[in-house]
C-alpha cells in the first residue's frame, strides 16, 4: 500500500517517490524542486484540507487535490 | 559613455523588486510587454562611465514555455536587447533558486548570480561559501541586500565587466567526488566547458542532437541549449526548429530536471554550512497565522484594521484638502468675477473642472492609506498565506485560495486584480475569478461611500460605508457559489483543492519598496483625475449646461437632463429613479469616482465634501425627494454595477474575447439591479 502526502501528519519527515499529476502540473512541481527521492517535511495540516510542507528550505501551500496525488515514503 | 542593458531575473519573492528599486528608485516606466497584460518595468542611471538600462523581468521558477511570464522573460533573454543578465537569488532559499540559475546559464548570455538577502541568511546563523560557488557555476557571484543596500555598486560593476563574455569561463570543477564522473568514458571534456553536465546518456544525446541541428540550422547560437530544449520536447522550440531525423525518442524532461537538482544538491553539500538552522521567526508567526482555528478570524481582524484605518485617519487628512480646496476655489471664483469673465466660461472652470477633479482629489488621503495597508501584507509576506488561510472556504466555492489573492487585491484597484488572476493555472478558475472580482469594492467606489453615507447616515456614516466591502464580499461569494452548482464540468482534479503557493519567509517590509508601490499608485489616480475625470467633468457640464436651445441656466432643459430621464423608468424600481442620479451612474462608466464629481457638477455644488459643500448637496437631493435609501441604494447599485472602462479593457485582453467581456458587463449590471431592487424594498419595509 503506498503512502500519499495527505496521509503525512504534521511534523513527519517523508520522501519523495513520485506524482500521478497532470504533466504540467508534475513539471511545475519538479521545478520547484519536488524530484525522486527529495525529502519533505510536512509542517501544518489542516483537516481534509490544504497542508503546508517544507521542501528543498522552502514552504508551499498544497491543496489536497494534489498531495492526494503525491506519492512518499518514510524518510 | 557606454550602454549597459541589464534583465533582472529571478523567483518570485527573491527580493528582485526590492534589489530593482534600490537602483531606480521612483524613477521609472511602467508598461507592459508587446501583446499581453505582464508588466514591464524599466529604469535608467548612470554609475561612473557607464548608463545603465535595468528592465525587471516577471518572476519565473524555470523558463519552460508553460507560462506568459516565462515565455516573456525566455524571449526577451533570447533577444539582443539584453547584455548581461543579473539572477537574483534569495540566499536563505538558495536550493530552490539555483535552478533558475542553472537555465540562466544554459541560455549562453552573460549571467551574473546576486545573492540577495544575505543578512538573513548570517542572521539565521548559516554561512555560504561565496568563493567555491562562483567556481562551480562558473558566473561571478555578488553577495548583496536590497534592504540595507550594501553590495549595489560591486553588483553593477561586475555587470559591466561581464559584458560580451558569451561563453562562461572554463571551469575548476569536478562532479561528484564519488568515483561515477572521474570514470567517465564520455569523448568531450565538457566539465571544463560547462557547469552543468548531465549523464553520459543525456550528453550523447545533446552531441547527436547538436550535430543535427546544426547540419540543419547553420549559424544556430548556443546549439547546446537548442538541442536540451528540443530534448525536453519545449512545444516553442520543437516547433520552431524541427529534425529531419527522429533522433528523439522520448521526452528527456524529467531526467534533465532532476540531473539539474542533483548537480545543486552537490553545490549545496559544498558551500552551504549549517544548512539545517531554522528560521525561528517565520514558524513562530506561522504558528498563530497559519493556526486551524485562529488563522480565519486573525485574517478578518487585519482587513477590519486596514479599513477602519483607511476611514479613520484618512477622513481626519481629509480635512485639511478640503481646506485647501475651498480657498483656492473661492480664490479664482473671486479673482474671475474681477476680471469680468463671461458667466458661462467662470461656470466651466468652477463648477466643472474644479469640482469635479478637485472634489476627487480630495479623496487622496483614504486611498493613500488603503493601497499602504495592501503594499504591507504583499510585502511582509503575509498575502500568500491569505490563499491557505481561505482554502477551505474558497474550496466550497469551487475554487482554489488562491483565487481569494485577486479578490483581496480587488480592494485597491479591479485592474491589477484582475491580471493577478493569471497566477490561476486553471482556465475556469480563471475565468471565475474575473467575473467576481469587479465586486470587490475598489478605492474608486470609496469617494461615493464616502461622501454619500457622510451625508445621509451622520454617526453611523463608517458602518454604511464598511457594509459595502462587506455586501460585494456577501456578492462575490454568492455569484461564485451558484455558478460551481450549475458548473457542470467540475475542476480538473477531484478530491480537494488544487493549491499550489510559495509561503516566503516573512519580513520585515521594506519601506523603500512599498512607498514606490503606493507613489505608483497615487500617479495614477493623480493622472486618472487630470484626464479621465477632467474630461468626464467638461462633458458632464457640457451636457448640463447646453439644451437644443443651446447655452441654459436652467438644467432641466439640457441635453443631460432629456438623456437622463429617458433611461430613468429603468431605475425607477429600485429607488434610483431621478435623471440625475442616472446620469452620473451612466457617467461613473468612464471610471467610478466620476460618480461624486458629476454629483459636484449637476448640483452646481463647487466644494462638495466641505460642510457647507454637504449641506447644500443634501439640500437638492432632499428638494428632489432623495433620502437614506435612496442613497444606499445608489451606494449599493455604484458597488455592484459595471467597472470602470479601464477594468473592462483589461478583462477583454485577459480574456481574449470581446463576448466574454460583454457577457462579464452584462451580468454585473444584472447583479447591480437584482441586489438592489432587493436592498430597496427590503429598505422601504422598515422606512
Amino acid at each position: 500500500m503506498e503512502k500519499t502526502l495527505q496521509e503525512g501528519a504534521p511534523g513527519s519527515l517523508l520522501k519523495v517517490r513520485g506524482a500521478r499529476l497532470p504533466l504540467e502540473l508534475e513539471r511545475r512541481l519538479q521545478a520547484l524542486g519536488m524530484t525522486p527521492g527529495c525529502p519533505i517535511r510536512v509542517l501544518r495540516k489542516k483537516k481534509h484540507g490544504a497542508m503546508i510542507v517544507k521542501l528543498r528550505g522552502s514552504r508551499f501551500a498544497l491543496g489536497s487535490a494534489i498531495a492526494s496525488r503525491i506519492i512518499v515514503e518514510e524518510a | 559613455m557606454e550602454n549597459l542593458s541589464i534583465g533582472f531575473v529571478g523567483n518570485p519573492n527573491c527580493g528582485k523588486t526590492t534589489l530593482f528599486n534600490a537602483y531606480t528608485g521612483a524613477n521609472l516606466k511602467v508598461a507592459n510587454w508587446p501583446g499581453v497584460t505582464v508588466e514591464k518595468k524599466e529604469g535608467r542611471f548612470k554609475l561612473h562611465d557607464h548608463e545603465y538600462r535595468l528592465v525587471d523581468l516577471p518572476g519565473a521558477y524555470s523558463l519552460t514555455s508553460y507560462t506568459m511570464e516565462e515565455q516573456v522573460t525566455r524571449q526577451y533573454i533570447l533577444s539582443d536587447e539584453v547584455d548581461v543578465i543579473i539572477d537574483v537569488a534569495d540566499a536563505s532559499a538558495l536550493e530552490r533558486n539555483l535552478y533558475l540559475t542553472l537555465q540562466l546559464i544554459e541560455l549562453g548570455k552573460p549571467v551574473i548570480l546576486a545573492l540577495n538577502m544575505m543578512d538573513i541568511v548570517e542572521k539565521r546563523g548559516m554561512e555560504i561559501d561565496t568563493h567555491r560557488l562562483p567556481e562551480m557555476l562558473g558566473i561571478p557571484v555578488i553577495p548583496v541586500s536590497a534592504r540595507r543596500k550594501t553590495g549595489l555598486d560591486i553588483l553593477m560593476h561586475a555587470a559591466a565587466h561581464h559584458k560580451g563574455q558569451e561563453e562562461s569561463m572554463p571551469l575548476i570543477h569536478h562532479h561528484d567526488s564519488a568515483p561515477k564522473t572521474t570514470s567517465t568514458r564520455h569523448r568531450h571534456q565538457h566539465h571544463k566547458e560547462f557547469a552543468m553536465v548531465y549523464s553520459d546518456g543525456i550528453e550523447d544525446k545533446i552531441d547527436q542532437v547538436m550535430e543535427q541541428l546544426l547540419k540543419q540550422y547553420p549559424g544556430l547560437s548556443n546549439p547546446r541549449w537548442h538541442a536540451l530544449k528540443l530534448l525536453e520536447n519545449d512545444p516553442e522550440i520543437t516547433k520552431a526548429y524541427p529534425l529531419d531525423t527522429p533522433l528523439i525518442d522520448r521526452s528527456y524532461e524529467q531526467d534533465i530536471i532532476n540531473e539539474k537538482y542533483e548537480f545543486i544538491g552537490e553545490i549545496i553539500d559544498e558551500v552551504l554550512v549549517n544548512k539545517d538552522k531554522k528560521a525561528a521567526v517565520t514558524d513562530k508567526a506561522d504558528g498563530a497565522l497559519t493556526h486551524p482555528v485562529w488563522g480565519l478570524p486573525i485574517f478578518l481582524f487585519i482587513m477590519a484594521l486596514v479599513f477602519f484605518l483607511t476611514f479613520t485617519i484618512g477622513d481626519w487628512l481629509k480635512g485639511y484638502f478640503e481646506l485647501g480646496l475651498e480657498a483656492f476655489s473661492g480664490a479664482v471664483l473671486s479673482g474671475l468675477t474681477f476680471l469680468h469673465v463671461a458667466p458661462p466660461l467662470i461656470s466651466l472652470l468652477v463648477d466643472g473642472i474644479i469640482a469635479g477633479v478637485g472634489g476627487i482629489l480630495t479623496f487622496l488621503p483614504n486611498i493613500v492609506i488603503l493601497f499602504l495597508a495592501l503594499a504591507f501584507l504583499e510585502d511582509s509576506g503575509y498575502m500568500a498565506r491569505v490563499a491557505y488561510v481561505m482554502d477551505g472556504i474558497m474550496g466550497r466555492l469551487g475554487l482554489s485560495g488562491r483565487s481569494f489573492i485577486p479578490m483581496i487585491l480587488g480592494f485597491g484597484c479591479t485592474v491589477p486584480a484582475i491580471m493577478a488572476s493569471r497566477a490561476l493555472e486553471n482556465k475556469r478558475d480563471r475565468f471565475k475569478t474575473m467575473l467576481i472580482t469587479p465586486f470587490m469594492s475598489c478605492s474608486a467606489r470609496l469617494p461615493i461611500y464616502v461622501l454619500f453615507s457622510q451625508l445621509f447616515f451622520g454617526g453611523y456614516a463608517m458602518l454604511a460605508a464598511y457594509s459595502m466591502y462587506v455586501l460585494g464580499l456577501v456578492v462575490a461569494v454568492l455569484c461564485a457559489l451558484i455558478i460551481h452548482l450549475f458548473d457542470k464540468k467540475k475542476a480538473h482534479l477531484t478530491g480537494g483543492s488544487a493549491l499550489l503557493i510559495e509561503l516566503p519567509e516573512y519580513k520585515a517590509p521594506s519601506a523603500h519598496t512599498i512607498f514606490i508601490y503606493v507613489w505608483e499608485k497615487v500617479k495614477d489616480y493623480l493622472t486618472k483625475a487630470g484626464t479621465t475625470i477632467f474630461i468626464a467633468s467638461i462633458f458632464m457640464w457640457f451636457l448640463l449646461n447646453f439644451g437644443p436651445q443651446g447655452y441654459s441656466a436652467d438644467m432641466s432643459q439640457t441635453f443631460g437632463s432629456k438623456l437622463g430621464q429617458f433611461i430613468v423608468p429603468f431605475f425607477a424600481p429600485i429607488g434610483l429613479g431621478f435623471w440625475q442620479i442616472v446620469v452620473a451612474l451612466i457617467a461613473g462608466i468612464s471610471a467610478k469616482e466620476v460618480v461624486v464629481s458629476s454629483c459636484a457638477v449637476l448640483f452646481s455644488v463647487s466644494n462638495l465634501t466641505s460642510p457647507t459643500g454637504m449641506a447644500a448637496l443634501t439640500g437638492a437631493l432632499s428638494s428632489i425627494g432623495f433620502g437614506p435609501l435612496n442613497a444606499y441604494a445608489l451606494m449599493t447599485f455604484s458597488l455592484l454595477y459595471v467597472p470602470c472602462a479601464a477594468t473592462l479593457a483589461t478583462i477583454k485582453k485577459e480574456s481574449e474575447s470581446w463576448a466574454w467581456t460583454g457577457f462579464s458587463a452584462l451580468f454585473q449590471i444584472a447583479v447591480a439591479w437584482g441586489v438592489t431592487f432587493v436592498v430597496y424594498h427590503l429598505g422601504l419595509l422598515f422606512v
